[in-house]
């Protein structure tokens, strides 16, 4: 009988740990799907299509209604390309015990114990062949957002290339205070889907600063260079708020 | 209030070029002969050289289609007659007729440079290769892409299995094309022949161009060091007052790096005109002059850069001694050269 008993126990516990979670994704443009092709405007008024989405997230942690983390630790890599499926992407799959979260958090970037080891010896999703190694600034690409602008007629290309550890991006959707989040874990698993909406990043900052295709030099936004470093904080501030809990 | 009192006086006078810091105490000048440059070429544990590898390396590194229009080789912008520079041209043209902001460096004995990109910012030749292969503005290959392209070719196919064990990809692409780098080694020039003791090597005026580069007058010996004619260390030189490229500060976020670029080596520079990180001098003269000048005021600007006062003739024998760093065998190494 007590042997029963710490045989059930035991199976309660590891099935408390072992409940799996498919972290989604689902891209967005203001409250609408992303359609690769579409050609959208931003608040300026000017046009613009999206043609890659690629970026790291790590960190990722669970909060309990007390305040403390699971930490699940671990890096991807999403991807999202021209033609492929926008909505309900798994980018990470983990466990946690079963039980009810008042939320998630993680960083969209690479840990900075990770990102600035010799590129060279790392693996995917880190290493050259991710396709995010920065060789000119040692380091990754963080957030990697590419498209094309259509200004009188010509179409140009942009990218926003955001990284370096400043601008690893914190990304945090629990609620302790208000407990208006709620997010419950069974023993057989589950999915939480987050949206993301891309256009957060063409909204003007509170100085008025946007990311004016007009300027041939914001086309190409990279890094820290004091030359796009404003515009450059205004994406990043507006994507402090890009990712959401998808009801 | 003190410290604002002090600003008052002391930019306007360094903006004014009429006070700068005094140069900071740095070694003596060496003994130009004692620059022998005989060394070992550092290989990383993890890139063994191999023939094969450095024969990959090299058709690669001569090969359009690496690029994504398939028109632009590493070799478009590194052309072995200009020391592996880019003939002439401020800034290169990528795919698409896309131009870059900067001037493409020799690759003469880079397989010593420390440090890469004028930026100096990527520190392995395994890693810089990277930049180009995928820039927008350079080769623009997503890693998938070229992978593909290059396994769809059976010659590339097999030669990658051979040297690699696997099929083409970005890394070992970058890989193979290090190995050949590592291999553009120049120590045949005149003033190479004059250090191993040939005295008939250097006409008079590069003998006395090389009296002043290695004497604190001409002061070129501190930041061009030793056999490779570099430290590797980025430096402001008063090229401009306001930078249109901010250089070192465009990873950094810093002010005091604007304006900072690595410090290239001297070898071979009469082929690899025009000179700066921006093409902006078209001649050798042009440079001596404008070190000769002492720059533009720049509150980044090195404590070494300041008027030097040479003559007409000394700014000429100094430029004849840069044209004696000229290595005409190294360009001409059929093993440098497009394979058959």
């Amino acid at each position: 009988m007590r042997g029963l008993a710490i045989v059930l126990g035991l199976g309660l516990w590891v099935g408390a740990l072992a409940a799996p979670v498919d972290l989604k994704i689902n891209l967005r443009v203001g409250e609408a799907p992303l359609e690769w092709g579409r050609i959208y405007q931003t608040p300026k008024g000017q046009r613009y299509r999206v043609d890659l989405l690629k970026f790291y997230l790590s960190e990722l942690a669970l909060v309990r209604p007390d305040g403390r983390e699971v930490r699940v630790g671990g890096l991807a890599l999403a991807e999202f390309r021209r033609g492929g499926p926008t909505q309900g992407v798994s980018v990470m799959r983990f466990e946690v015990p079963s039980g009810e979260y008042r939320g998630l958090r993680f960083d969209v970037g690479v840990p900075r114990e990770l990102n600035h080891q010799d590129a060279a010896t790392q693996e995917f999703p880190l290493g050259v062949n991710s396709g995010m190694y920065w060789a000119w600034n040692p380091g990754y690409i963080f957030y990697r957002l590419e498209g094309a602008a259509f200004l009188e007629g010509r179409e140009e290309k942009w990218v926003i290339h955001m990284g370096t550890d400043a601008f690893r991006i914190p990304v945090r959707l629990h609620d302790l205070q208000m407990r208006r989040v709620r997010l419950e874990v069974p023993p057989r698993g589950t999915s939480f889907v987050l949206n993301l909406d891309i256009a957060r990043a063409f909204l003007p900052g509170p100085n008025g600063a946007f990311l004016d295709w007009r300027q041939p030099r914001l086309r190409q936004l990279h890094g820290m260079s004091p030359e796009t470093a404003l515009v450059m904080s205004v994406v990043y501030y507006q994507m402090l708020n890009a990712f959401s809990l998808a009801r | 209030m003190h410290a604002g009192r002090w600003l008052l006086w002391v930019v306007p006078l360094v903006l004014l070029g009429l006070e700068r810091p005094a140069p900071p105490s740095h070694a003596p000048a060496p003994d130009p002969r004692a620059l022998r440059a005989a060394r070992a070429v550092p290989i990383p544990p993890d890139n063994p050289q191999t023939p094969a590898k450095v024969e990959l390396g090299r058709r690669l590194f001569y090969d359009p289609r690496l690029s994504l229009d398939g028109r632009v080789a590493c070799a478009s912008c590194h052309r072995p007659e200009f020391a592996f520079s880019d003939g002439g041209k401020p800034v290169s043209v990528g795919v698409f007729g896309r131009k870059g902001s900067r001037n493409a460096p020799t690759l003469t004995n880079v397989a010593f440079r420390r440090r890469l990109f004028w930026e100096g910012r990527s520190p392995r030749l395994e890693l810089q290769a990277v930049g180009p292969l995928t820039a927008h503005h350079e080769m623009a290959m997503e890693p998938e892409a070229l992978a593909q392209r290059l396994s769809s070719i059976p010659e590339y196919a097999r030669a990658f299995q051979e040297v690699f064990g696997e099929p083409p990809t970005l890394k070992n692409v970058a890989f193979a094309l290090a190995a050949f780098e590592r291999t553009l080694l120049s120590y045949d020039s005149p003033f190479d022949r004059f250090v191993a003791g040939d005295d008939s090597a250097l006409s008079p005026a590069a003998r006395r161009g090389m009296e002043l580069f290695f004497s604190e007058r001409g002061d070129c010996f501190h930041c061009h060091v030793g056999p490779e004619f570099t430290d590797d260390e980025p430096r402001n030189t008063g090229l401009y007052t306001v930078y249109p490229d901010v250089g070192l500060a465009r990873i950094t976020g810093k002010d005091e790096d604007v304006g900072k670029f690595k410090t290239p080596t001297l070898r071979n520079v009469a082929l690899t005109a025009p000179y700066m990180h921006d093409g902006s001098r078209k001649t050798l003269r042009e440079v001596v002059e404008h070190y000769n000048r002492g720059g533009e005021p720049n509150l980044n600007a090195d404590p070494l850069i300041r008027p030097l006062g040479l003559s007409e003739r000394e700014v000429d024998d100094l430029v004849a001694f840069l044209e004696s760093l000229t290595d005409t065998r190294f360009i001409a190494n059929p093993a440098l050269l497009p394979p058959r």
